[in-house]
């Protein structure tokens, strides 16, 4: 007799089937992606997606000057000078396009889970699911690290606390649980390790049948392992080169090049927030005079992002690395009574670089002042499904919530172009 | 202007809601108005809602407003709190002092001296953050942002005068609370008090702080014997109910079986057990030793292990009787309450936000859970009062169980919910489809989700499954269409009719509601009780007698006639879950050394023998409360509210105050991961807790926890800040004052066995911590060395209205830099002692022993 889950995957294999017939998905064959995130709404037409110049005040447009990039015809913004001559081994998405463009936290929930949530059921992030998917390199490693702060948008939802992540807020501050507080040498925590081996052992002895007493021992024993030399030494920049260092920038570009150690390493997720919102006094949510200051995080984004590229290619690891540069929406063209922008989520931009894509192009356009989508409207599900495809992931793949089975994205066709 | 004031006695009792007992007899008297037309705020006039005292003029916490059912409400927006007292002044100049965060007045002898301005509300998120609070040269207490302080001056006469204070709370678009509104004075020189009698407390931090304290504790035991003595006449008529229901159950007892011969028995539930075990060939556990017990019992009754004194009085009591003793002084401890909340808040999917509204989020229902069973209320009345969905949604009334934000059929959301809390009906997958492995159909669901809503119920699109043109058909069946309107009604009629139930004790607005919380707790609904017993007795035994608890469709009970049993004493002893776990807690195979089952064997109900309870892992909440006792420190946190200003209101920013359980913490909410929105001291809490497999979101219920283990379970205890904090030395840990007390090394190494394992060390184990810590011990103590314990505070000029600034982003960052650095280290014991005794406390915590239940 089929259990539950087993009919349910007969069933729902016969229709998937064909469905898979007639849709191949293409197989990407990078094995770590770097997920930058630019939360409160990076203006696209401040960045990727330049348009006729506005004024600041009454009349729309771009706030800054266009230069053109090693994509053939196509212009980004002046700031993201050191990126444009590198934008070959890029793609720019401008027509992401999906319908919350209220409130920051339903939009970055729905760029990170690729769903509206339902109340039902909780969804994964798409670290966690590509974290589930591809599975941590070694036990000496997390699959899935954030820097940034702990949310539910970036939880494993239904997949359960073991698909998680490790993060940290500061660089300073090391992973969470897996850096041993400043106070704690190495020979202390010899010491601290050599104690509790002697309390384990008595306990283990007392309760030698009990298989829970065994497994709880086990994982205590493990887990020390993960927090061991091999991983938090990925977290020493000053192993690297002070040049390198540099070009990376301040601390965003710090969090890009340890995410760079981190996929060396053999992480599988690394999503970076650039939530340095203290640059121009608003972050990405450049409403008023966010707006103001808003190059100096153009600036800091271009210096990390450029560098990154760069680096990667020079590791060879740019065609295995999937960089993906992400935020909840766009930004009008038009200016609010601040000199800021509000918020715009009908057509904005996102891009993906290396990741073995077939990348300097541009998919999608909007219209000439950047207000709606006039080619090729990207979903958020078709968003991800590139990722996941680029990741050697099938985006039709059931998971499990219980016996209920839902797809790694909501019916998301990956971008074809990108994939040779 | 004219204040009419009625004095206290002459009020007939009741009719204005006159506080009772605890509230009474200071000498500051208190009204609060309400419902005062626009403008007249300042001047009220009429009866007020409700009448009280103080001790002085400082009003942090006011007193709940209460139902005649005891449900908490809101007060009208704004309302005003009216102050009076009389009092000689000595002669010679004085200053009065006069602070509020809005409208207020201070009149002398009737004449306005001096007041302050309205509290606006306020959209904004970058505004520059404050200056600091300057401290004057008296060291009084500076204002908290955005409160206003004025000054009068007065030159007494050493007569009486009449002091009144006039304060609006609370308005549109802010938060219904009073701030830190308070009236102090001084002859000119000294430090002010609060305006009260001679020796109310100064206007500095630390008597602030201690005034608030006990105002915190006193409006606590007020609020509660008002809320005892609101519900009596409801009560009266539950008893009268309870009668009935003893009446239809009298007859339909479940014969207990005959003793087993041979296997130990302490109550009917070992009869009943034994016989199983019995016919299977199989043996019971030994009892559990002693402390062992403790440990266990500890847990499952108050969330935490036995603190250091309860281990030392349950020691001194005659072995015979400390088991019994200590399942009596456990379950009267009010931490009875604490322990359940957790529990329910998961199984009814509690889910307040502390930033505007997301999606499913609820009020903060966890109050009225709390208060439920910290007053002993029937579990019939429990369920019949969340069923109705009244009271104050903010407050955490069962009106904040109906909300789902951002859901478009809330009430399909709250029915599913019921039906697995207490029917065990799984109605989950019919909120968009027919459920595919159980008996019920998408409109079961609706035509109940209907009863809640009070009247017919359309079925939204996005509760169906779209059928996309020319697309794979789906997998589930479709019965209902999208717009279809669905009338209230009850699809259980296996379970009870609707006929058979008979009135509800108590009133409420919707009909409907009644009917069905009627159906749910009808004695004839056996299902009811059944389900609440397999729920309490999976709690404590680690398995229910029917799984899933919350999904009985396709399962049947290990031991039905153990359930029926438990279930009629449960309904008999008027639905009080308090003797039932006495019940249970009582019984040998309670008290029996724990068995594995391991998950494969466990569905099985055929090797479902109970020979002893089933080995558990502390809960999150019961790890975090127990690492607190554990140590004897204080449960520290920053307030859960990132709109300390109180410009904003209640529905966008709800406080959640300052936690003392971990049940109390909530989600962060902070996906727009900005720095200034973090909550860094609670953030090191919901590390450990989210490791542990409680849910920052609880969108959906549900009833066992994926705490399965994982390495970032003892990582985050091993190294995170929650474990440093609880691991170090500090002024505030009892093992400081133990390493400083005069005693010989292995006393002191058996203590620390016994507070944090609760048993003695093995010999093995003393000459292991004593080989490490006595070449250190003689020495340990720094001569001259003071305690300087401060507790960790945040910022509370960083507020939503100046969150987005640079500012606001350093201060909270510097905030965070500092909590990981942990508490201080004591100075009273030397560095190389104080490191190799925290070695010790960290591997006792760490020990797998610490987490996995006895």
């Amino acid at each position: 007799m089929l259990n539950r889950r087993e009919f349910l995957a007969a069933t729902t294999a016969a229709s998937a089937a064909s469905a898979a017939t007639t849709q191949p998905v293409p197989k990407g064959k990078a094995d770590a992606c770097i997920f930058m995130w630019l939360g409160g709404g990076a203006a696209h037409m401040d960045t990727w997606d330049p348009k006729i110049r506005g004024d600041g005040k009454k009349k729309a447009g771009s706030y800054y000057k266009a230069i053109d990039t090693a994509i053939k015809g196509e212009q980004v913004c002046e700031h993201l000078s050191r990126s444009a001559p590198l934008l070959d081994r890029a793609a720019i998405v401008r027509s992401i396009t999906h319908d919350i463009s209220g409130e920051h936290a339903a939009a970055a929930n729905l760029v990170h889970t690729g769903r509206k949530p339902s109340g039902t059921i909780l969804y994964p992030a798409i670290g966690a699911i590509v974290s589930h998917q591809l599975g941590p390199k070694s036990e000496e490693l997390p699959a899935y690290v954030v820097m940034g702060y702990p949310s539910i948008i970036r939880d494993p939802g239904f997949l359960g606390a073991k698909h998680g992540y490790v993060y940290l807020t500061q660089i300073e501050t090391g992973p969470n649980g897996l850096v041993r507080p400043p106070d704690v040498d190495l020979n202390r925590q010899d010491r601290r390790e050599t104690l509790l081996g002697g309390m384990r052992d008595g306990f283990l002895k007392r309760n030698a049948s009990d298989q829970t007493v065994q497994q709880q021992d086990a994982i205590t024993k493990s887990a020390y392992k993960l927090a061991g030399p091999k991983f938090l030494n990925v977290f020493d920049l000053a192993r690297e080169n002070a040049t390198l260092r540099e070009s990376y920038g301040g601390e965003f570009g710090q969090r890009c090049l340890l995410a760079r150690r981190l996929v060396q390493s053999g992480v599988r997720f690394v999503e970076v927030s650039h939530n340095l919102n203290f640059l121009n006094g608003s972050g990405w949510d450049t409403h008023n005079e966010g707006q103001l200051n808003q190059h100096l995080l153009i600036q800091e984004l271009d210096k990390a992002f450029a560098t990154l590229i760069a680096d990667l290619e020079q590791n060879k690891m740019l065609d295995r690395t999937l960089v993906v540069v992400a935020t909840e929406f766009g930004r009008p063209p038009e200016f609010d009574s601040g000199g800021g922008r509000g918020h715009q989520s009908l057509g904005f931009s996102m891009v993906l670089a290396g990741g073995g894509l077939k990348t300097g192009q541009v998919i999608g356009r909007t219209d000439e002042i950047g207000k709606q989508v006039v080619d090729r409207p990207i979903s958020v599900p078709d968003f991800h499904a590139t990722i996941h495809c680029a990741l050697g992931i099938d985006p039709h793949k059931n998971l499990y919530s219980g016996d209920r089975p839902v797809p790694i994205t909501d019916r998301g066709t990956p971008i074809a172009d990108l994939f040779s | 202007m004219k204040i009419v004031f009625v004095p206290v006695l002459t009020v007939a009792f009741g009719c204005a809601g006159l506080a009772a007992g605890l509230l009474e007899n200071a000498p500051v008297r208190v009204e609060l108005y309400e419902g005062l037309a626009g403008g007249a705020e300042l001047t009220p006039v009429g009866e007020p809602s409700y009448r009280y005292t103080e001790p002085a003029f400082g009003f942090a916490r006011l007193p709940v407003k209460y139902s005649p059912e005891a449900l908490a409400l809101d007060r009208s927006v704004p309302f005003t709190l009216y102050a009076a007292y009389e009092r000689v002044i000595a002669p010679g100049p004085h200053r009065f002092r006069l602070r509020a965060r809005g409208a207020s007045r201070l009149l002398i002898d009737g004449a306005e001296v001096v007041k302050t301005a309205k509290q606006k509300p306020n959209t904004s998120g970058d505004d520059p953050v404050p200056a600091p609070p300057v401290r004057d040269e008296s060291g009084h207490r500076p204002p908290a942002h955005p409160h206003q302080d004025v000054f009068v001056n007065f030159n007494g006469d050493g007569k009486s005068h009449k002091f009144e204070l006039v304060a609006v709370i609370g308005g549109k678009g802010l938060m219904p609370t009073p701030g830190e509104l308070a009236v102090s004075f001084a002859a000119a020189g000294q430090i002010e008090t609060l305006l009260g009698p001679d020796g109310s407390p100064h206007l500095t931090d630390a008597a602030w702080e201690a005034h608030v304290a006990k105002q915190d504790e006193r409006h606590r035991l007020g609020d509660r014997e008002r809320r005892l003595e609101a519900s009596r006449e409801i009560m009266a008529k539950w008893r009268a109910r309870h009668q009935e229901v003893r009446a239809y159950y009298q007859d339909r007892v479940v014969a207990v079986p005959v003793a087993t011969t041979g296997l130990g028995a302490y109550n009917a539930i070992d009869h009943f057990l034994n016989t199983r075990i019995k016919a299977a060939g199989a043996a019971p556990q030994p009892l559990t030793a002693d402390l062992d017990f403790l440990r266990r019992l500890s847990l499952d009754t108050i969330g935490v292990i036995p603190s250091g004194d309860e281990i030392r009085a349950y020691l001194a009591q005659p072995a015979a009787q400390r088991r019994a003793m200590s399942i009596e002084r456990l379950l009267g401890n009010p931490g009875w309450a604490d322990n359940w909340v957790s529990y329910w808040q998961d199984v009814l999917a509690e889910n307040p936000g502390i930033l505007k509204p997301d999606l499913n989020n609820t009020g903060p229902f966890r109050y009225w859970i709390h208060q439920s069973f910290a007053d002993g209320v029937p579990f019939d009345r429990f369920v019949t009062e969340l069923v109705q969905m009244e009271g104050s949604v903010h407050q955490g009334a069962p009106a904040a169980f109906a909300q789902a934000s951002l859901n478009d059929a809330p009430m399909a959301a709250k029915a599913d919910i019921l039906g697995q809390a207490f029917l065990g009906v799984k109605l989950g997958c019919a909120r968009c489809h027919d459920a595919p492995f159980h008996p019920f159909k998408q409109k079961d669901l609706f035509s109940m989700a209907a009863m809640l809503n009070g009247k017919p119920m359309k079925l939204p699109v996005t509760s169906t499954v779209p059928l996309v043109e020319g697309g794979r058909r789906p997998a589930v069946q479709i019965t209902l269409k999208a717009g279809e309107s669905i009338e209230p009604g009850w699809a259980f009629a296996d379970l009870v009719k609707h006929d058979e139930t008979g009135a509800l004790p108590g009133e409420g607005r919707t009909e409907t509601r009644r009917s069905l919380a009627a159906l749910m707790v009808s004695p004839r609904n056996e299902r009811f009780a059944q389900v609440v017993v397999n729920r309490v007795w999976k709690r404590y035994m680690g398995m229910g007698f029917v799984e899933p608890v919350d999904d009985w469709a396709r399962t049947k009970a290990s031991h039905p006639e153990l359930m029926q049993y438990l279930a009629r004493e449960f309904v008999m002893s008027s639905y009080d879950l308090k003797g039932l776990a006495r019940m249970i807690f009582s019984s040998h195979a309670y008290q029996r050394r724990p068995i594995e089952l391991l998950p494969d064997s466990q569905m099985s109900t055929a090797n479902r023998l109970f020979t002893g309870p089933i080995r558990r892992k502390m809960t999150a909440e019961q790890l975090v409360d127990s690492l607190h006792v554990a140590v004897g420190k204080k449960f520290e946190c920053e307030d859960l509210n990132l709109n300390p200003a109180g410009d904003r209101p209640p529905a966008q920013f709800l406080n959640m105050g300052k936690p003392t359980r971990a049940w109390q913490l909530t989600a962060l909410s902070n996906e727009r991961d900005r720095p200034a929105l973090a909550l860094p001291i609670a953030q090191a809490l919901v590390d450990v807790m989210t490791a542990y497999g409680w849910r920052q979101s609880r969108q959906s219920p549900s009833t066992t926890r994926d705490d399965g283990s994982s390495p970032m379970q003892t990582l985050v205890v091993a190294n995170g800040v929650l474990g440093t904090r609880v691991v170090r030395l500090s002024d505030d840990s009892v093992f400081t004052e133990l390493a400083l007390r005069d005693q010989p090394l292995d006393k002191l190494i058996g203590e620390a066995f016994l507070r944090i394992l609760s048993r003695p060390a093995t010999a093995a184990e003393t000459r292991t911590f004593s080989t490490l810590l006595a070449p250190v011990y003689a020495s340990r103590k720094v001569a001259g060395a003071l305690s300087n314990y401060s507790e960790l505070k945040s910022d509370n000029r960083v507020s939503w209205s100046n969150h987005l600034s640079a500012e606001a982003t350093l201060i909270r960052m510097e905030e965070e830099r500092k909590m990981r650095m942990g508490a201080e280290p004591t100075k009273r014991l030397t560095k190389d002692f104080r490191e190799r005794f925290e070695d010790t406390i960290w591997a006792m915590v760490n020990s797998p022993e610490f987490v996995l239940m006895p």
